[in-house]
């Protein structure tokens, strides 16, 4: 019977630092994403490159505006 | 009065007609009714003897129907030790509403399962806690802004049992202020605010006195006509709470005008029966407290805590007076750790019932848990019966929505504020169904970027520019390619440098015939390579303005190629001779600033390359 308090993964108190490094890293990679997006052409854009880009980026993004919704007070 | 001829007379049959139920006697009462506030509430101590042979079980308790249609709360407790030990060393029994064969009108009967029986001769103590609600008549019913508000209670001043009583008393508490009128029976005192009825001997089973008690109230009669408490579990770390409270003064009705002035400037004389404020208790930590009613928030509310609790006190927008109404939410933030817990392999949220407000009568009260998406096998257990069945509520990045259990009650007191589990499986991966939400939402627009740049959006494939276009990006392609390349020629030439001073530290001639071997064929590899670039640029008419440019790159690079080669076969060949290093730097001097001079030269060209 005996039953152990359950909490949040990451401490609350976290939330406002995490959402501020991933968003910076997120927002990073974006602008290299588009940045390579306007420097290269057609012909010598790599398609993985981008996918990979897009990727890691969105995953910061993803995370990151979870935290700032956390952060903020909005328990999703 | 003719409601109590009325139970007289029932009296009178349930005495004849009721058949012994037990040979149980009550050998000493207490009774204490509180009626300081608008809850009512009596606290009975008996001690219970049994002078029959059978064992008894159950203990029953009567009470009249008018009262019982008020009852909100009964608790009674077995009190083990001697004396009056306090509630924490008592046990709760289980209390079922009985219906006896000829039960006499007007009666509800109660009975209290005893853990073990009751044997001849043994005796018991017991306490037992009823709580009524809307039981206080105000009367006169209507009053106006400077009347105080009078309450009427009728009770009966010997204790209504199935069992006959040898000793009772009863004590009324009222509120510190003026009782205006009482029943008046022998052995009677009013000593300050209590007044004692008793003590009573040797009274037979259903023995009813009625008594009224007509006395001044001006404590807040708050009564949430409906309150929706709403418990929404975030398992990244919050129960976030919030309270729809639909308010109205229960007491007397308020009649004439209402007079802003008068009762600023003397609220506690033209204003005594109303209530300015409410104070809630909130749990400790509790955080991002907030207060508004429906048309936003400016209306005052302080917050103050401790690490036992948090208190609010709120101010609705004006003084509420008898039947006035209002309407406001309160809502709070509570951290998870306090009130989640996991246990074998089920989590449970463990959390107390009824409102934060002191002394609030909740008529409908609805619990609403919303449990995050994804929970299974739910099941809700509540100390006390309630109605409850299950929703689904959509909220911020939900899918399917969350499972919502609600439980319903009415007639809910302070006395219910007990802590209640609903139980669900939840699998921790389902956390993450948020953030990958989010991540996929941002994945999409950078594809949706991607294709966008891939498309071909232009509608006349045939056109001159259009044409002009292609080739021209085309021509882009094949410099940067080219732009490639010869960058990599120059880290090749970087390359084979760099061996020559290893080769002055180390001395190992067969080391640096095997770096200018690979470094040999990876040029020719490349200038392999740039051959069809350099052809596909000659023969563009797009590239005409830069081909020059590039042609003098590629030859200077050739040059500079051929001049590094040279210089070092002659370095080498040096070293196999055994020559001095003074030689050696003699020899390839001239070489030397020649090299310098077309890196520098071919690193322009390469920068205004980039730049196409």
């Amino acid at each position: 019977m005996a039953s152990k308090s359950i909490s949040s993964p990451v401490p609350d108190a976290w939330y406002p630092t995490l959402s501020l490094f991933t968003l910076t890293i997120g927002l990073a990679l974006t602008a290299f994403f588009f940045i390579y997006e306007a420097t290269t052409s057609r012909k010598t854009r790599s398609l993985a490159q981008e996918l990979i880009t897009a990727a890691v980026a969105s995953v910061f993004l993803g995370f990151g505006s979870l935290f700032l919704l956390l952060a903020s007070g909005v328990y999703v | 009065m003719r409601r109590f001829d009325l139970f007289v007379f029932a009296f009178a049959i349930a005495i004849l007609s009721s058949p012994v139920l037990s040979d149980l006697i009550i050998s000493k009462l207490d009774r204490r009714i509180d009626l300081t506030t608008q809850i009512v509430r009596a606290t009975t101590s008996l001690k219970v003897e049994n002078t029959g042979s059978d064992l008894v079980s159950e203990v029953l308790l009567t009470i009249p129907d008018n009262q019982a249609n008020h009852l909100a709360y009964l608790k009674a407790t077995l009190n083990e030790g001697k004396g009056k030990s306090k509630a924490s060393a008592s046990v709760s029994l289980p209390v079922e509403v009985y219906h006896p064969k000829d039960a006499p009108p007007s009666l509800t009967f109660y009975s209290i399962s005893l853990p073990k029986g009751l044997a001849k001769g043994d005796s018991l103590n017991l306490v037992v806690l009823a709580v009524y609600t809307h039981i206080l008549e105000p009367f006169p019913q209507k009053i106006s802004q400077a009347d105080i508000q009078l309450l009427l209670f009728q009770d009966s001043a010997h204790y209504l049992s199935p069992y006959p009583v040898k000793a009772q008393t009863l004590t009324v508490k009222l509120p510190d202020a003026r009782t205006e009128s009482y029943t008046k029976l022998e052995n009677t005192k009013l000593q300050g605010s209590e007044l004692k009825y008793g003590p009573y001997e040797n009274l037979p089973p259903f023995s009813y006195l009625p008594v009224v008690v007509h006395f001044e109230n001006n404590q807040p009669f708050a009564v949430a006509k409906e309150l929706v408490r709403e418990i929404e579990i975030s398992h990244w770390g919050n129960v976030q709470i919030t309270e729809h409270y639909s308010l109205v003064h229960g007491g007397a009705q308020s009649k004439g005008e209402f007079s802003r002035l008068d009762y600023q400037s003397r609220p506690y004389v033209r204003g005594a029966s109303a209530f300015r404020r409410l104070v809630a208790k909130l749990p400790p930590r509790a955080h991002s407290v907030y207060y508004r009613d429906e048309i936003g928030n400016i209306s005052t509310s302080s917050l103050w805590g401790d690490s036992k609790k948090t208190e609010l006190e709120i101010e609705p927008r004006y003084p509420m007076f008898g039947g006035w109404k209002t309407e406001f939410t309160i809502g709070y933030g509570l951290p998870l750790k306090d009130f989640l817990f996991g246990l074998d392999g089920k989590r449970f949220l463990n959390i107390t019932f009824g409102s934060p407000m002191n002394e609030l009568v909740v008529n409908t009260l609805f619990v609403k848990v919303v449990l995050p998406e994804g929970s299974k096998e739910i099941l809700a257990s509540v100390p006390f019966p309630v109605k409850q069945w299950q929703e689904i509520k959509v909220s911020h990045l939900d899918v399917a929505g969350r499972p919502v259990v609600v439980l319903e009650k009415s007639n809910v007191v302070p006395e219910h504020n007990e802590y209640f589990q609903v139980y669900y499986k939840f699998c921790s991966l389902s956390m993450f169904r948020e953030p990958l939400m989010l991540v996929s939402g941002f994945f999409l627009l950078f594809v949706a970027y991607i294709i966008y740049m891939r498309a071909d959006l232009s509608i006349s494939k045939s056109s001159a520019s259009y044409l002009a276009k292609l080739q021209w990006e085309e021509v882009q392609a094949t410099v940067q390619q080219l732009h490639k390349i010869v960058s990599r020629c120059l880290s090749a030439h970087d390359k084979l440098e760099a061996s020559l001073p290893d080769l002055s530290r180390t001395g190992d001639v067969q080391a640096c015939k095997a770096t200018r071997k690979s470094v040999d064929s990876l040029l020719k590899e490349l200038s392999k390579e740039l051959k069809p670039l350099v052809a596909f640029l000659q023969s563009s008419p797009q590239a005409s303005q830069i081909f020059p440019k590039v042609e003098e790159l590629v030859a200077k690079e050739r040059d500079l190629q051929e001049r590094l080669v040279a210089k070092h076969t002659t370095v080498v060949d040096c070293y196999e001779k055994k020559l001095g290093g003074r030689e050696i730097e003699n020899r390839i001097a001239s070489q030397q600033q020649k090299i310098t001079a077309l890196r520098q030269e071919i690193d322009d060209l390469m920068e205004f390359i980039d730049e196409i």
